[in-house]
């Protein structure tokens, strides 16, 4: 389903920083992986090019049989609209918006209204314990609610695949290890890939496999489940 | 669009932040509101000077017109019967000096039966349709028109006769009716032609003949046969011409006046823009959000669009209402002239086109979008995957445009040597547009080099705004777009009119050397002292010496507005000292005062100069009487007075050229120990009552001239003052926005041990550097602005120059307030973000 392929990203320099070279990466429908490594080692760097939120100065990335590489940014963006769900540090929810209009705001954009949308926003909801609060202005929530808000907008549309950066970075243990079964649990229920960034040891351990980032390439660390 | 995602992106985020939303629209709405009710007040007076001018001609399809002086009657049978005139009435117009008040009647003398195959709605001067009498019962009868019987307070049964100074003379008339509205527009009266000719000393004289034509005829041949008949002076016009040579006297003020009504509209623009912006460096991270949930950067720039053109709706609706409201209050108080006195002011009646409501609208959802363009290519340019990261911030590093700056100042360099646009300063209104864009543009530059410079004092509070400006330069620069926008504007404007209100007082000063004046009436109207009375008031007691002057009205051109000529007592060595000259012959200030070669030595002023393209020691013939008589220009004169061009020349050779002796006013001066004051009273005691009136100290003149000054300029300071409070408004929402986005660091501070005064005092200080910076550009761009104002955009519409005079404490003033408003709304925003509980801000995600 996801294939990444000999990926190599410089930042501008002289010379060029290398970031990331000669990454390979394939994932199959309903897999669910964590990469690891230290800081400025291209983690979310290699996030931000599957996601088509920048581009490779070498190699290919295939979502679904499309080259995510070679799409101009209006067509990555509508690739990513449509089979790609976030769940970010930062949570990242629109402040103005309450937890159910967030959660919607990827249904809107893929064209999902009316009934069909609100029964689907409100699965969610159910399904991340925050339907009580689903009138909530987003910037009322705790920061354990904030994130299961995410995690059901980064879901609600069905994507292919999920990427999670750090998304339990500003979480305490408890709110941590809930939000994590929480994303493992409705990936699997969807049967979407997903790929968790993180550096925390616990959250990687809720992923199948681990991956170690760093500066030769990306290397499986060890089958997990 | 998903409603969600235009709530997401759109409509949310206005409503978030409704202060400043609310200040967008209300921009917006008083830029679209001055502007429309500027203009539909003038296009009302326009409309109602057009009608009044066309009405006069009832079904004429072509008039001959001759000069000021009119044509000999004798033209009359020879017009008639050009083959195609089926009708031909003929007109004599007087402006008639009313007696025991200020100003005149135009009175039309017309041959009621032939005027009424032109004019059916003059029936009841025949008496047709009436129980009254017509005029040819009574040759003192006046019919008033419908204007000028509300005017004059003379409605039926209220006034019975009307009095009418001729020369010295009074002339009594009884007035007969009042003519419905649609017969005649404008304030006029209409008598008998013969009368009229016999009391105001036209016999054998007639003002034009209104032609109608066979129904077979072409206009353009009849036309072509008649000017073939006409002699020197006299021409064909159609009466349509009739209106637009009565608007173009008026046609400059009214232009410039529009336009700056519509700078409020185009500081709302720039108030959008620096909102819009400051609106965008906050929300980069949601942006960033949206376009990685899907939303792609053509809909996010549509997105930010749309929120403009939102704000701009709104505020296009709001202030259409208010404008017609403005205009409707405008007409009914201070009338279609706008308090400038060109008159006009009967009879206007405010009907808003549709074009005009879609213009308007148009206007104020262009404004909104144009300021709103750059922010919102910005916003869709965001970076998305920098913008997501925890801690990113937008850069606050002032991007410096000097190349671009640069560019725009050389522009409106190049905009200040084009000419005039049909009479019209827009290339001088461009060059403003771009200067001010050149300094908006330059801003960030100035701001990081001023801060750099700034002298740095040990108080904390001083240090900690110093820093936060120096590190946010961007969103400081922001803040002040609209401020220094609009302050320089005021700026501009006020140096101008100081400079304008000075050079006219020091005009009057100039032109007004003696102890007293006496007038009897002005260029072309019935009043005028004859020879023998004028020389009595020289022979009075306590009179040292006496000057006349002769005013009347001549042609230059053809079609071209009457040029005012001023025949007075001259002394040639001291023409420098009666005349304000600005510029004169070499030859030329040596030349006798009849011009060699037989030519007549003149003075015109700076708008016949423009006008008619003349410098010293070029030959013009101006027709006086009924004869070309050639003169030569001796110098340019400058003149407040004669926006159609006034030419002066030595009384003597005015009489040896027309026999004319009579004298409009005739300057007094006092013998030793006897008080202007007294000699006032004297000479009033000396003269019939009609003119009683017109006896005046200079001090009364100057003073009269200057509240003229001031009623004429009362608009254009309220203009001012909406665009330097939407300039406020710029800075209130930059400073506030700003503010309240350093919530979290007000919390550190407190957590850190900074009272509320301290961080109040520090945020006052930063308001009052901002406040600063946009009053030092404002005052450098505006002292640029002024001088475009003063010597390209004032010379190319009203013809005359000015001496530069700044009203250096009053815009000290005005700054000084201005920085302190500015330290207010930092330390009001403040008040507000300190609000809230410290711990709650340091935490806080949003």
């Amino acid at each position: 389903m996801l294939e990444v392929e000999n990926l190599a990203k410089f930042f501008p320099g002289t010379p060029p920083r290398r970031v990331l070279d000669g990454i390979s990466l394939a994932l199959r429908a309903g897999e669910y992986v964590a990469i690891m490594g230290e800081s400025g080692s291209g983690k979310s760097t290699l996030l931000n090019l599957i996601a088509g939120l920048d581009t490779p100065d070498r190699g290919g990335i295939v979502l679904d049989g499309v080259r995510i590489d070679q799409l101009d940014d209006a067509a990555r963006t509508r690739l990513r609209r449509a089979r790609m769900g976030f769940v970010f540090q930062a949570f990242h929810l629109l402040p103005h918006l309450s937890a159910e209009a967030n959660v919607a705001l990827p249904l809107a954009l893929n064209g999902v209204r009316g009934a069909a949308a609100a029964r689907r926003v409100e699965d969610m909801l159910d399904a991340v314990g925050m339907r009580a609060s689903r009138h909530a202005a987003s910037n009322r929530l705790s920061g354990g609610e904030m994130q299961r808000v995410a995690v059901a907008r980064a879901l609600v549309h069905r994507p292919r695949l999920v990427l999670a950066d750090e998304p339990t970075g500003n979480l305490d243990a408890h709110a941590a290890g809930e939000v994590l079964a929480l994303l493992r649990r409705q990936l699997k229920r969807d049967q979407a890939a997903g790929i968790l960034v993180t550096h925390s040891e616990v959250a990687a351990g809720t992923a199948d496999r681990i991956y170690l980032l760093g500066p030769d390439g990306l290397h499986l660390r060890s089958p997990q489940r | 669009m998903a409603p969600l995602l235009i709530d997401a992106a759109l409509t949310g985020p206005l409503r978030q932040a409704p202060g400043r939303t609310g200040l967008a629209i209300l921009a917006i709405a008083l830029g679209v509101a001055l502007g429309l009710a500027i203009h539909l007040i003038n296009r009302s007076a326009a409309d109602a000077i057009s009608l009044a001018a066309r009405s006069t001609y009832g079904l004429a399809h072509l008039a001959v017109e001759g000069g000021p002086q009119g044509f000999d009657e004798q033209l009359y049978p020879i017009i008639a019967r050009v083959p195609g005139v089926e009708a031909a009435s003929p007109v004599v117009v007087v402006q008639a000096k009313l007696a025991g008040r200020r100003g005149a009647l135009k009175l039309y003398g017309m041959d009621a039966f032939r005027s009424r195959l032109l004019q059916p709605s003059f029936a009841p001067l025949t008496g047709a349709g009436t129980s009254g009498e017509g005029p040819f019962q009574a040759v003192d009868a006046l019919y008033l028109s419908a204007a000028a019987a509300r005017e004059l307070e003379a409605t039926e049964g209220a006034m019975k006769t009307l009095k009418f100074q001729v020369g010295l003379q009074t002339y009594r008339m009884r007035i007969a009716g009042v003519l419905p509205q649609a017969a005649l527009e404008e304030p006029a009266g209409v008598m008998d032609i013969a009368t009229a000719q016999w009391k105001f000393g036209k016999l054998g004289r007639l003002s034009r003949v209104d032609l109608r034509l066979a129904d077979e005829a072409d206009i353009a041949q009849v036309r072509k046969m008649l000017a073939q008949r006409l002699p020197d002076g006299v021409h064909v016009v159609e009466p349509g011409e009739a209106g637009e040579d009565a608007l173009r006297l008026s046609r400059a003020y009214r232009s410039n006046l529009t336009a700056l009504a519509l700078v409020a509209l185009f500081t709302g623009g720039f108030f959008i823009y620096s909102m819009q912006a400051t609106t965008a460096l906050r929300r980069r991270r949601e942006f960033a959000i949206l376009h990685a949930l899907g939303v792609t950067r053509a809909q996010q720039l549509g997105l930010s669009l749309g929120g403009a053109a939102v704000v701009g709706v709104c505020g296009a609706v709001l202030g259409l209402l208010a404008g017609v409201a403005i205009a409707h209050a405008g007409l009914n108080t201070i009338g279609t002239d706008l308090g400038a006195g060109y008159g006009g002011s009967s009879g206007a009646q405010l009907r808003v086109r549709a074009v005009e409501w879609a213009v308007f609208a148009a206007l104020g959802v262009f404004a909104a979008i144009a300021g709103a363009l750059r922010p919102a290519l910005e916003s869709a340019r965001i970076p998305t995957a920098d913008a997501l990261k925890s801690g990113d911030v937008a850069s606050a590093d002032p991007r410096t445009h000097a190349g671009m700056s640069g560019l725009l100042a050389l522009s409106s360099l190049g905009a200040l040597a084009l000419p005039p646009l049909e009479g019209l300063p827009v290339p001088g209104y461009l060059a403003v547009a771009l200067l001010l864009i050149a300094v908006v543009t330059a801003m960030p530059m100035l701001i990081r080099a001023l801060v750099r410079r700034a002298p740095r004092m040990r108080a904390l509070s001083f240090q900690l705004a110093f820093a936060q400006i120096g590190a946010t330069a961007r969103y400081a620069s922001l803040s002040v777009a609209s401020i220094v926008v609009s302050f320089s504007l005021m700026v501009s404007m006020a140096i101008m009119v100081t400079s304008f209100r000075s050079s006219l007082d020091r005009w009057t000063q100039q032109l007004l050397p003696a102890d007293v004046y006496v007038a009897a009436g002005s260029a072309g109207q019935s009043g005028y002292f004859d020879e023998s009375s004028a020389l009595r008031l020289a022979r009075l007691p306590g009179v040292e010496r006496v000057e006349y002057s002769r005013s009347s009205q001549v042609s230059l051109a053809p079609r071209s507005p009457a040029v005012t000529l001023i025949a007075r007592t001259l002394d040639p060595p001291r023409v420098q000292d009666a005349l304000w000259l600005v510029e004169s012959g070499r030859s030329a200030r040596d030349a006798p005062v009849s011009g060699s070669q037989g030519a007549v030595a003149v003075w015109v002023n700076e708008a016949a100069a423009d006008l008619y393209g003349l410098r010293p020691g070029e030959s013009i013939e101006p027709l006086i009487g009924e004869r070309r008589v050639e003169t030569r220009v001796q110098g340019i004169w400058r003149d407040y007075a004669h926006p159609n061009g006034a030419i002066v020349m030595n009384r003597e050779d005015y009489i040896r050229l027309t026999g004319d002796r009579s004298v409009n006013t005739v300057s007094v001066w006092a013998a030793e120990g006897v008080s202007p004051p007294r000699l006032q009273e004297d000479l009033r005691d000396s003269l019939p009552q009609a003119v009683e009136l017109d006896v005046r100290l200079p001090g009364e003149l100057r003073a009269r001239t200057l509240a003229a000054f001031d009623r004429t300029f009362a608009v254009t300071y309220l203009l001012e003052f909406v665009a330097v409070c939407i300039g406020l408004f710029g800075i209130a929402a930059g400073i506030s926005a700003q503010t309240l986005a350093r919530r979290g660091e007000f919390g550190a501070l407190r957590h850190l041990g900074m009272t509320r005064g301290q961080i109040g005092g520090m945020l006052a200080i930063e308001g009052a550097v901002l406040g600063m910076l946009g009053v030092l550009a404002g005052l450098v761009a505006g002292a640029a602005v002024s001088l475009i104002l003063i010597y390209v955009v004032n010379r190319q519409s009203f013809h005359w120059s000015m001496d530069l005079f700044v009203p250096a404490r009053w815009l000290a003033i005005l700054s000084s307030t201005l920085v302190l408003i500015s330290a207010l709304i930092a330390v009001a925003a403040g008040r507000r973000a300190m609000g809230r509980d410290a711990v709650q801000a340091v935490r806080e995600d949003w």
